[in-house]
C-alpha cells in the first residue's frame, strides 16, 4: 500500500529535486561571472610583478642590487644600473621582467632585500603579442590595466 | 662525514657468495649501498631477491662522470618489504661495455634500463626490447650525458621536424 | 572449425595520445582479437620537458618550483619529496613547526589528488556526477592552498630547511572547518558509488594485480594496498614526523579496480585524521632551519622517498660539492606503476582498458618529467 501510494505522490521525485534545490542555496553557488565579477584572490597571491615606488618622494624602493636576477630560475629579470657618483650608490636604470616565461615560484619577491619587487593580486596578464609579455619598468611600476567590464 | 664502512649478517653472506666481485660495502648518510664489478651486478640482484628477500627494485638509474675511466655509473636501489630497509648496488660502466640487464630478475627493470639507455645510451645485454622510451625514436644523441648543452641539444630536431627556430 | 573462414588477423587499435580517458598524452597501442585485448604497448614521452637536465643547471633552491610541474595534482607531495632530500643530503633537519605544517598541507593534497582521481576514473567509467562533486570539494582545499601560499596548483609551498611563508590568521580555523564540512561528503561519495550496479560491474573483478605482481613490477601506492600488502612508506619509513600520528593503513583483498578505489577513499579519511591531529599539536617556534643561502651540500649521494599520492616518489640526488646537483632522479610512481599495464589489461574488454587506466590514477606530467 504505501510503495503504490509513495509511487502515486511521486516521492522519489520530490526526494531528487529536495537534493536538487537544496544544492541551489546561493551559499553553495561556485560559478563566477568572470569578466563582470572579478574573483577575489588570496592576500598572498602571486601575481603580476610590481616594482614598488616610495610613496613619500615618488623614486623607486630598488637598489638594484640583482639578487632577484640571481634567484630566477628561469632567469628572466635583467636590471641594468648607473652608479651615482654623488650619493655613492647605484641608481636603476631599466628593469625588464619577462612574463611568458615566468612560473610564478615567487623566489624573487624572497630574495629582494627591500621588498621593492612583488608578486601582486593582479591575475589578468595576457596580452596579443608575445613583446607585450616582456614588462619594462614603467609597466612593472604601474601594473597591469586590464579592460573593466560592466554588467 | 665521510661514507662509513657497512658490515653485518648480509655483508657477511655477500661476501662470502661473491668474495673480491664486490668491491667495498659503506653506508652515506645511514644508506647502505656497496660498489660491486659490473658483471657480478645481476648475480648479486638475483641473489639478494632469492637469498635475503630483497623483492623490488625500487629504481634504476645512472650517472655520468666523463672524466673517469669507466664513464658511468649504473645505480640499483632495492627493498626489502619483509626486512624493511634499502640496499643501493653501484657499478661503473664504460661506454663501450653492455651491462647485463636485470629485466629477467625484476619485471621493472624493463622501462627504468630503456630509461637509461634512452638518456645516456648505456644498452643492456638480453633486455627484451631496447628502445627509447621518453625521447623520439629518431633522436640524435643522450641528453643527460654531462657533455650534452641543453641548450644546444633540440636545435637539430626542432629545425627538421617543425620547421621553426627553437629561439634557444 | 569458423576460424579457418574468419580472418582472425589481430588488430591493432591505437588509442591516445588524444583520448580524453587516457588522462593527458599517453598512447596506447591495444593489440585486439575481437574485443579482447591481447597485448598493449604504451608510447610514453609526449610531455618530456627534461626536468633531470634542468635540474642539472639550476641550483638546488632554484629548482623547487620546477618539481611542482611534475605530477601537477599533487605538487605539494613532490616539493616535500626534494626539500627532504635536499634536507638530507645538507644533513640538516627542519623545524618540529615546519614538520607539522608539511605533514598538514601534503595530506590535503593526497585528499586533493584522490578526489581529482575519483572524478575522472568515475567519469570514465560513466558517472558523471561525481565529478562535479569532487571538484567542489577540491576547490576548498585549493583555497586553503591559495591562502597559505598564494598558488592553487603549482604550489611551491616548501623550501629547503622548512617554509616560507607563516601560517595565516585563521588557517587551524579553516582546516578544521574543512574537515567537519568533508566527512560527510565522502560518505556521499560512497551512497552514490560503492554499492552502485553500474559502478560494481564495471570494477569488480577488473584488472587484477595480485601482490606478487605488484612487487614484480615495482607498483606501490594504492594499487600495492589493494593488493593485501599493507605497506606504506609513512609507517614502514617514517618522514617528516609521520611516526607521531595515529593511522591506519586500509588494504582491499581482491586486488581489483574495485578494492582501489575503496582503499583511496579510506585512504582520504585517513588523511582526515592525520590532519585533525596535526592542526591541534602545530608547535611555535621558528619555520625554518638554519641553511646556508648558497647551498653546497657536500660530495655524495641519497635517495629519498616519501610515499605520494600515487606510490613510492622518490629523489636520488648526488652531489658533487657545486651548487648544481649533479645528477637529480625522479623515481616516478606513476611511471613504475603504468608498466603493470600490459598484465593487467591482457584477456580484458576494450572498454575496460579505459578502467584500468583509470585505477592507476597516473598523471603524465609525472611520467614524462
Amino acid at each position: 500500500m504505501i510503495p503504490l501510494l509513495k509511487k502515486i505522490f511521486l516521492v522519489d521525485l520530490f526526494q531528487g529535486l529536495w537534493v536538487t534545490f537544496r544544492n541551489q542555496h546561493p551559499k553553495h553557488i561556485y560559478t563566477e561571472q568572470y569578466p563582470i565579477q572579478r574573483p577575489k584572490v588570496a592576500e598572498r597571491y602571486r601575481g603580476a610583478p610590481r616594482l614598488n615606488i616610495n610613496p613619500d618622494n615618488g623614486e623607486t624602493l630598488c637598489i638594484s642590487c640583482d639578487l632577484c636576477a640571481k634567484a630566477c630560475p628561469e632567469n628572466l629579470i635583467v636590471v641594468t644600473s648607473v652608479r651615482n657618483e654623488q650619493t655613492k650608490r647605484k641608481d636603476l636604470t631599466t628593469f625588464t621582467y619577462d612574463t611568458s616565461r615566468c612560473m610564478f615560484c615567487g623566489l624573487c619577491e624572497d630574495a629582494c632585500p627591500v621588498d621593492a619587487l612583488e608578486l601582486t593580486q593582479d591575475f589578468e596578464l595576457a596580452s596579443y603579442t608575445r613583446e607585450g609579455l616582456i614588462w619594462d619598468r614603467q609597466m612593472l611600476e604601474e601594473g597591469p590595466k586590464p579592460t573593466q567590464y560592466k554588467a | 662525514m665521510a661514507a662509513e664502512p657497512w658490515d653485518d649478517d648480509l655483508t657477511r653472506a655477500l661476501a662470502q657468495q661473491f668474495g673480491n666481485r664486490v668491491e667495498r660495502y659503506a653506508t652515506y648518510l645511514g644508506q647502505k649501498f656497496l660498489v660491486a664489478e659490473m658483471a657480478a651486478v645481476r648475480d648479486i640482484i638475483e641473489f639478494l631477491k632469492l637469498e635475503a628477500e630483497f623483492d623490488y627494485l625500487v629504481d634504476l638509474t645512472a650517472v655520468d662522470y666523463p672524466n673517469r675511466p669507466k664513464r658511468f655509473e649504473v645505480v640499483y636501489i632495492l627493498y626489502s618489504f619483509a626486512r624493511n630497509e634499502r640496499v643501493r648496488i653501484k657499478c661503473s660502466v664504460a661506454e663501450s661495455e653492455r651491462p647485463l640487464s636485470v629485466a629477467c630478475v625484476h619485471a621493472t627493470a624493463d622501462w627504468m634500463e630503456r630509461e637509461v639507455f634512452d638518456m645516456f645510451g648505456i644498452e643492456f645485454a638480453e633486455h627484451p626490447d631496447l628502445k627509447r622510451l621518453l625521447m623520439p625514436d629518431d633522436w640524435q644523441g643522450f641528453p643527460l650525458r654531462r657533455d650534452v648543452s641543453i641548450l644546444a641539444m633540440d636545435n637539430r630536431w626542432v629545425k627538421e621536424n617543425l620547421g621553426i627556430e627553437s629561439g634557444q | 572449425m569458423a576460424q579457418t573462414f574468419l580472418d582472425s588477423n589481430e588488430l591493432v587499435l591505437n588509442m591516445g595520445p588524444q583520448h580524453p580517458s587516457t588522462h593527458g598524452v599517453l598512447r596506447v597501442i591495444l593489440k585486439l582479437d575481437g574485443e579482447r585485448v591481447n597485448g598493449t604497448e604504451c608510447v610514453v614521452g609526449y610531455l618530456h620537458r627534461g626536468v633531470e637536465k634542468i635540474a642539472e643547471n639550476r641550483t638546488y633552491q632554484m629548482f623547487a618550483p620546477y618539481v611542482d610541474r611534475m605530477d601537477y595534482v599533487a605538487s605539494i607531495s613532490n616539493g616535500l619529496g626534494y626539500v627532504l632530500a635536499v634536507e638530507k643530503l645538507i644533513n640538516v633537519e627542519t623545524t618540529p613547526r615546519a614538520q607539522v605544517v608539511r605533514v598538514i598541507l601534503t595530506e590535503l593534497n593526497r585528499i586533493a589528488s584522490h578526489l581529482l582521481w575519483l572524478g575522472t576514473h568515475a567519469l570514465d567509467v560513466g558517472a558523471i556526477t561525481p565529478l562535479f562533486y569532487t571538484l567542489r570539494e577540491r576547490e576548498e582545499i585549493l583555497k586553503i592552498f591559495e591562502n597559505y601560499c598564494g598558488a592553487r596548483l603549482t604550489t611551491h609551498a616548501f623550501r629547503i630547511g622548512g617554509l616560507q611563508y607563516e601560517l595565516y590568521e585563521g588557517f587551524e580555523r579553516e582546516v578544521i572547518a574543512f574537515c567537519d564540512w568533508f566527512m560527510p561528503k565522502v560518505a556521499e561519495y560512497e551512497e552514490l558509488l560503492t554499492n552502485n550496479r553500474i559502478w560494481r560491474d564495471r570494477l569488480v573483478g577488473v584488472g587484477i594485480l595480485n601482490a606478487a605482481d605488484c612487487k614484480r613490477y615495482g607498483v606501490t601506492g594504492p594499487v600495492l594496498r589493494a593488493a593485501g600488502v599493507k605497506w606504506d612508506i609513512r609507517k614502514a619509513l617514517p618522514y617528516s614526523g609521520y611516526e607521531k600520528y595515529e593511522f591506519d593503513i586500509p588494504v582491499g583483498t581482491n586486488a581489483d579496480t574495485y578494492d582501489r578505489y575503496l582503499v583511496r577513499m579510506e585512504e582520504m579519511r585517513q588523511s582526515i585524521r592525520i590532519v585533525r591531529q596535526a592542526v591541534g599539536a602545530i608547535p611555535e617556534g621558528p619555520i625554518m632551519a638554519k641553511v646556508p643561502k648558497v647551498l653546497k651540500p657536500p660530495v655524495g649521494e641519497a635517495y629519498v622517498s616519501i610515499e605520494a599520492p600515487k606510490g613510492e616518489l622518490g629523489y636520488f640526488i648526488v652531489s658533487d660539492g657545486s651548487i648544481n646537483p649533479y645528477r637529480l632522479r625522479v623515481r616516478p610512481p606513476s611511471l613504475i606503476n603504468l608498466q603493470a599495464l600490459d598484465q593487467m589489461v591482457k584477456g580484458a574488454l576494450v572498454a575496460d582498458v579505459v578502467a584500468i587506466i583509470g585505477t592507476l590514477d597516473i598523471v603524465l606530467g609525472e611520467i614524462d618529467r
